[in-house]
């Protein structure tokens, strides 16, 4: 077979999978590029897992082609997809010492037993888990379990490992300890991972590329950044956390910067980028910590001034989420202000404000 | 306090009717009287007579054949029918589930008398350990599916998958990762029916026909003659094995440390 050019491990092409009265993935695209942790993030139901499934081969799709190597893998069964899937609630063998969870799929492969052995030290060492060989799942902790069925996997060296929301059952501290594990480990392995969650801070500190799914649908893709900052449309620029979004139509451009109209009648500023045709944005979106407080009796001259009033202030521990509605229109905007700033011990509910942000943390949104 | 007490009292009278009757029947088996009803001081008489009677003897081994085929045919089925019933979306599941039951609480003496016809009239099965087996299953199966199926719902089915996705196939998942999940229902499934199959009189009696006799249907044959002091060794028999096999299996899942 023809070696292809390209460095995609795993694609789908318009990929079209039906349940009973719901679409679970409605003509999906996307390409995995080899060695490198591709994630798909997205609220509960939006295809994630049916996506992840359908590459593990647990699902048969209705139209369109999986590839995996290049290779169309439609009617492959999983075993012989060389896909391995690290399951939600892990799936260790109860019954099995973590030696035992781990060689059951080398074993599987009629490896000869040094290899076994030789296989399983291997991973121990990888995962950090040497001399618990003889324990069972039961004696372990929830982020030495996870290890266990990491290791379990990999040791079948597969072309792709699948996470279907592993860390799910974890704390939250054990949580992120398990992610930057998880990334560590890829490195180190150099095999391709398809990741599955619903959490943004998961995706955003784990992967190389982020895939924002919504209702079957594919809405974005591309590095942590670029999603975080330039979310495409109001669905994701919400999900990331840019809780500020206005809608609004563009009313004038020019000088690389655009004046955008609110509905509701504010007079906001983002950068124009020439690649976007100005009847295409549909609003902005701007991150609570991009905006800033300042005195009120700062002047209203320059971009994206708005005087406003402060309505709440929650406190969370690193940041104030401050909410302010703005006098113009009413409109209720959330700022994150840094505990550590000075200013917001001066701060409280009721007092006047001017809040501004910088035409550069307008990003601008493409909705249909 | 006072309500304790009346607890305490309660539970010692439930003790004593529960195993009185299986006392007085092992003690009265070592009494030297020839009907078995009174205490006429110690002797091995009734159980040495029994075990050289060839006749118990055979019953016995019968009986024990039938028991365990029956055992070993029921588990089969009847985890094979459990496993059919949890994963698979049928219509009507829910009355076939429940329809499983019905050999379960029809009479006995009904289902074995309308077994005999079947076998006689219709289907002209001839008369035996064959039969005698068949009906055993037919009652027996159901515990062992609703056991089993009390079993599934306590399993992480994600373990079958996983076993698939790291290279096994169906055979090699069902041997090394569903039947040890399953194993404890399945064993308490074999310890629950092995009595039922080994005490069971009507269908032993009814479609055993002429010449294979259980040990049950012999005693019976015995009260007859007003054997009883043999009745009693041969009883007592039957109240100790299953008592034994009970403690062995709560010693055994003692040992077993791995809580699933």
């Amino acid at each position: 077979m023809e070696k292809r050019q390209g460095k995609s491990c795993v694609e789908l092409r318009n990929v079209v999978k039906r349940f009973p009265g719901v679409t679970a993935l409605d003509h999906v695209d996307l390409e995995i590029e080899q060695g490198k942790i591709f994630t798909l993030l997205g609220p509960s139901g939006c295809g994630k897992t049916t996506a992840l499934r359908i590459v593990a081969g647990l699902e048969t799709l209705d139209e369109g082609d999986i590839l995996i190597d290049g290779e169309v893998m439609n009617d492959i069964p999983p075993h012989r997809r060389n896909c391995s899937t690290v399951f939600q609630s892990l799936a260790l063998f109860p019954h099995m010492t973590v030696e035992g969870n781990i060689a059951y799929g080398l074993e599987r492969r009629k490896t000869p037993n040094h290899e076994i052995r030789k296989g399983v030290g291997e991973m121990l060492t990888l995962v950090g888990l040497e001399g618990m060989e003889k324990r069972r799942p039961s004696q372990l902790s929830g982020g030495q379990r996870q290890r266990v069925a990491v290791a379990r996997s990999l040791v079948l060296k597969p072309r792709v490992l699948l996470l279907d929301e592993p860390l799910a059952a974890l704390d939250r501290k054990l949580r992120k300890e398990m992610q930057v594990e998880l990334k560590r480990i890829q490195g180190e392995v150099g095999i391709t991972f398809l990741y599955v969650t619903h959490d943004q801070k998961e995706a955003l500190a784990i992967s190389d590329t982020i895939a924002v799914m919504r209702m079957g649908k594919l809405e974005q893709a591309g590095a942590p950044d670029e999603i975080y900052n330039t979310p495409r449309t109001k669905f994701i620029a919400d999900f990331m956390g840019a809780t500020n979004i206005l809608s609004g139509k563009v009313t004038a451009t020019g000088d690389g910067k655009l004046q955008l109209k609110t509905d509701s009648g504010l007079k906001v500023i983002a950068l124009h980028n020439e690649g976007t045709a100005s009847n295409e944005i549909t609003g902005i979106s701007v991150h609570p910590e991009l905006i800033e407080l300042l005195p009120s009796d700062t002047g209203l001259q320059g971009d994206n001034r708005f005087k406003g009033k402060i309505k709440e202030m929650i406190y969370q521990g690193d940041f104030i989420e401050t909410k302010i509605s703005l006098s113009q229109t009413g409109e209720l905007l959330t700022a994150h202000f840094p505990s550590r700033l000075e200013l917001v011990t001066r701060l409280s509910p009721g007092e006047e404000v001017l809040a501004h942000w910088s035409p550069k943390s307008s990003n601008t949104l493409l909705d249909q | 306090m006072r309500s304790n007490r009346i607890l305490m009292v309660a539970a010692i009278v439930v003790y004593v009717l529960l195993w009185s009757p299986v006392v007085v029947l092992v003690v009265l088996s070592f009494s030297n009287n020839r009907l078995g009803v009174k205490w006429e001081g110690f002797t091995l008489r009734w159980y040495i007579e029994a075990f050289s009677s060839s006749a118990v003897i055979s019953a016995l081994r019968t009986s024990l054949i039938i028991a365990v085929v029956t055992v070993v045919v029921s588990t089969v089925i009847g985890t094979l029918a459990a496993y059919g019933l949890y994963k698979y979306k049928l219509r009507g599941k829910e009355f076939l589930r429940t329809s499983i039951l019905l050999p379960m609480v029809l009479p006995y003496v009904v289902m074995a008398g309308s077994l005999l016809i079947f076998f006689v009239k219709v289907t002209h099965i001839p008369l035996g350990y064959f039969t005698i087996i068949l009906g055993h299953v037919v009652f027996c199966f159901p515990a062992v599916v609703f056991v089993v199926l009390a079993r599934m719902a306590r399993i992480d089915w994600t373990l079958e998958e996983a076993s698939a996705d790291l290279g096994a196939d169906t055979a090699t998942t069902w041997r090394k990762v569903m039947l040890p999940l399953l194993a404890p229902g399945i064993l308490a499934a074999a310890a629950l029916i092995f009595p039922w199959s080994f005490n069971d009189f009507n269908f032993s009696y009814f479609t055993g026909g002429v010449g294979t006799q259980t040990l049950p249907v012999y005693v019976f044959g015995l009260l007859r003659y007003g054997d009883t002091a043999i009745i009693n060794a041969v009883a007592s028999l039957f109240a100790v094995l299953p008592i034994i096999i009970l403690l062995l299996m709560g010693f055994l899942s003692r040992q077993k440390t791995v809580v699933y």
